[in-house]
């Protein structure tokens, strides 16, 4: 077994342990009804998250994510309240909103060379101004969050059996994402941009395409979820989705891919974003304070992720043993 | 030996048959404000705690982070455990709704504060947002004798209360004091610090500013410190709402002019009590919304004194 593999066991035997405490603490955690609910808020941040997955990989960061899924929302009202268009047609019409800003970032990122975080955070204030623009108003010109109707529009929010819609797509998604960054080219070229953008251009791999590619595809993942969190609370307000950035990014990274690029996996971000949901699901029923909660999650991810480093580390220490002994006996034999 | 071992058993069977019959008749019930890091949430929370507390129920805080997305997953958690009732304070009307018909539906009861959702539930118990708006209008207008200029530092779109304050407030100037001029109005995000960087804008623009009405508490504090430091708290009135001790103690100082109060602590025993009273007389499904207001006490330096200690949040 690698050592990756052995790394993802240990984080799903934390995630498998801290769920059994949780049922241990609270009867209501293992409720069908309580579980469903927990997916369907990984799912949420989730979607996002393999988006944000591929940028992270090509050591990119995407700061406008949230700023995205509240335009795409606000497109949607629009579309919901000044026209007769139906919801099987402007939806896929706002997830070009994703697509739109993301080929944004992607050409001030490759053409200007500037920081990715700089652009991104730039759209960031864009996108979250321009969603308080264009917002519902009523007539005194004050935002009115609308309520939504539309029985296609909330069909997004319903179920399957006992599945929520959006978790069902978190799967399929995850499925195809994962397929296409391990057994396509381009997948392959987004290593490559992460792991060294010099040599993957001079092997004539073209690394604007890798960037422009991984952003509109983070920014699509964003205008999707803001359908779904639009559908699931029936309304979309201007605020939506900002600020949760930094749950999409902790899920990603605790899933196992770093900042630095050229490495990581859909699976270990499925698993992060399901550990982060369902950390965050469990505090609540603990019974203790509002004020303790954060500091509590806060606490559990520390441990998690030095438990996954630590192991990280012995296995190279292993890994490095193992080849010196290797080395060692090569040479004697060969003095021999 | 034997018997005791029988003893001891029967004992931790007695007990734990008390603890689950304890468990069945002690109501549960969960309290979610939009924030807990706010006096007035913290306010109605010791309303609510303390009346429940009383009789024996249990509550549950949670934080919803004033993100609607966070309140309906905790809203969907209380639901899930069986929560008996739940106290909310929608951060929105819209998006609490579905939340709302949702917990009624499994008959579990909910009492929202300040803010109504479109769905019926129990009740709502509420500040009067827009009579006090139009009575803080109406106080300034006067204070300025009906000619001046007036700024508003604002909630963020879409919170229903402070945009009832502010409609309250445009109303009655529109109606009453023509003479005054609405120079500004910003989004201070209920919040101090954001507040205070707007009064500085607002002051650097207008020579002549005459009062500003921040539509909670915290901004008006935060107005106060910036035409403080600025020099100007003299020539200009602030005016605030809700009624927070430190608020209360500012107006004391002349540092705030008045605020609309309303009693913190009452409006979330009310709540409380109402909770009680509906889970002991058996959970109906509601068909419209109960609502029930709190009315507002202007507080001046004049009347300021009128408020006891014991009714400061």
């Amino acid at each position: 077994m690698s050592t990756s593999t052995i790394r993802r066991l240990i984080l799903i035997g934390l995630l498998l342990a801290i769920g059994a405490a949780l049922s241990l603490a609270s009867p209501s955690f293992l409720k069908l009804d309580n579980l469903m609910t927990l997916l369907q808020d990984a799912s949420q941040t989730g979607i996002v998250a393999i988006g944000f997955t591929l940028v992270l990989i090509t050591a990119g960061i995407d700061m406008s994510i949230g700023a995205v899924i509240a335009v795409s929302a606000m497109v949607c009202v629009n579309f919901l309240t000044y026209t007769a268009l139906p919801a099987a047609l402007f939806i896929p019409l706002s997830l070009c909103v994703g697509l739109a800003v993301g080929a944004f970032n992607g050409f001030f990122i490759t053409h200007f060379k500037l920081p990715e975080f700089i652009v991104t955070l730039a759209s960031r204030g864009i996108l979250a101004g321009l969603a308080l623009i264009i917002a519902v108003k009523d007539t005194d010109g004050f935002v009115s969050n609308v309520y939504i109707q539309d029985p296609v529009y909330l069909g997004f929010g319903g179920t399957v059996g006992p599945f929520y819609i959006v978790t069902i797509v978190f799967v399929v998604l995850a499925f195809l994402t994962q397929g296409f960054i391990k057994r396509t080219r381009a997948g392959t070229n987004i290593y490559a941009t992460g792991a060294n953008p010099t040599a993957a251009r001079l092997s004539g791999i073209s690394t604007t395409r890798s960037i422009y590619g991984v952003y509109m595809f983070c920014g699509f993942c964003a205008s999707l979820a803001a359908v779904f969190l639009s559908a699931r609370m029936m309304t979309a307000m201007p605020e939506f989705g900002i600020g949760s950035e930094m749950d999409v990014i902790a899920s990603v990274v605790i899933g196992g891919t770093p900042f630095t690029g050229g490495v990581g996996d859909i699976w270990g971000t499925v698993i992060g974003t399901l550990f982060l949901a369902l950390i965050k699901n469990g505090i609540l029923k603990l019974g203790i304070s509002p004020y303790i909660q954060p500091i509590a999650i806060g606490g559990i991810i520390i441990v998690v992720v030095v438990v996954d480093v630590w192991y990280k580390d012995f296995a190279e220490k292993l890994a490095r043993k193992a080849a010196r002994r290797r080395l060692a006996s090569a040479e004697s034999r060969a003095a021999a | 030996m034997k018997a005791r071992l029988t003893t001891i058993l029967a004992t931790t069977v007695f007990l734990l048959a008390g603890l689950s019959l304890g468990a069945q008749t002690s109501y549960k019930i969960g309290y979610l404000p939009s924030t807990v890091g706010q006096a007035l949430t913290k306010a109605w929370g010791m309303g609510i705690e303390k009346t429940l507390k009383a009789e024996g129920a249990q509550v549950q805080s949670l934080d919803a982070q004033m993100k609607a997305e966070i309140q309906v997953s905790m809203m969907d958690d209380f639901i899930n455990q069986g929560y008996n009732l739940i106290i909310l304070q929608p951060i929105d009307a819209a998006a609490l709704t579905a939340s709302v018909k949702k917990a009624e539906s499994k008959g579990i009861p909910v009492i929202t504060l300040n803010t109504d959702t479109l769905a019926p539930h129990l009740a709502c118990v509420t500040m009067d947002d827009y009579g006090a708006g139009y009575a803080v209008g109406d106080a300034i207008g006067k204070q300025l004798a009906g000619k001046g200029n007036v700024a508003l530092i604002q909630s963020p779109p879409g919170a229903l209360a402070g945009v009832e304050r502010e409609k309250g407030f445009r109303d009655v100037m529109k109606k009453t004091y023509p003479g005054i001029k609405i120079v500004g109005a910003q989004n201070g995000e209920w919040n101090k610090d954001k507040a205070i960087a707007i009064m500085n804008s607002f002051l650097q623009v207008n020579k002549d500013l005459d009062a500003v009405f921040a539509v909670n508490d915290n901004m008006a504090e935060g107005a106060a410190i910036a035409a403080d430091s600025a020099g100007r708290l003299k020539d200009v009135k602030i005016w605030g709402f809700n009624g927070q001790k430190s608020t209360l103690v500012q107006i004391e100082q002349g540092k705030v002019t008045g605020t609309a109060y309303t009693n913190a602590y009452d409006q979330g025993a009310a709540a409380a009590k109402l909770a009680l009273e509906t889970l002991k007389a058996g959970v109906k499904p509601a068909t419209k919304t109960l609502v029930v207001t709190i009315k507002p006490f202007l507080a001046t330096a004049e009347t300021v004194s009128q408020i006891t200690a014991d009714n400061r949040w």
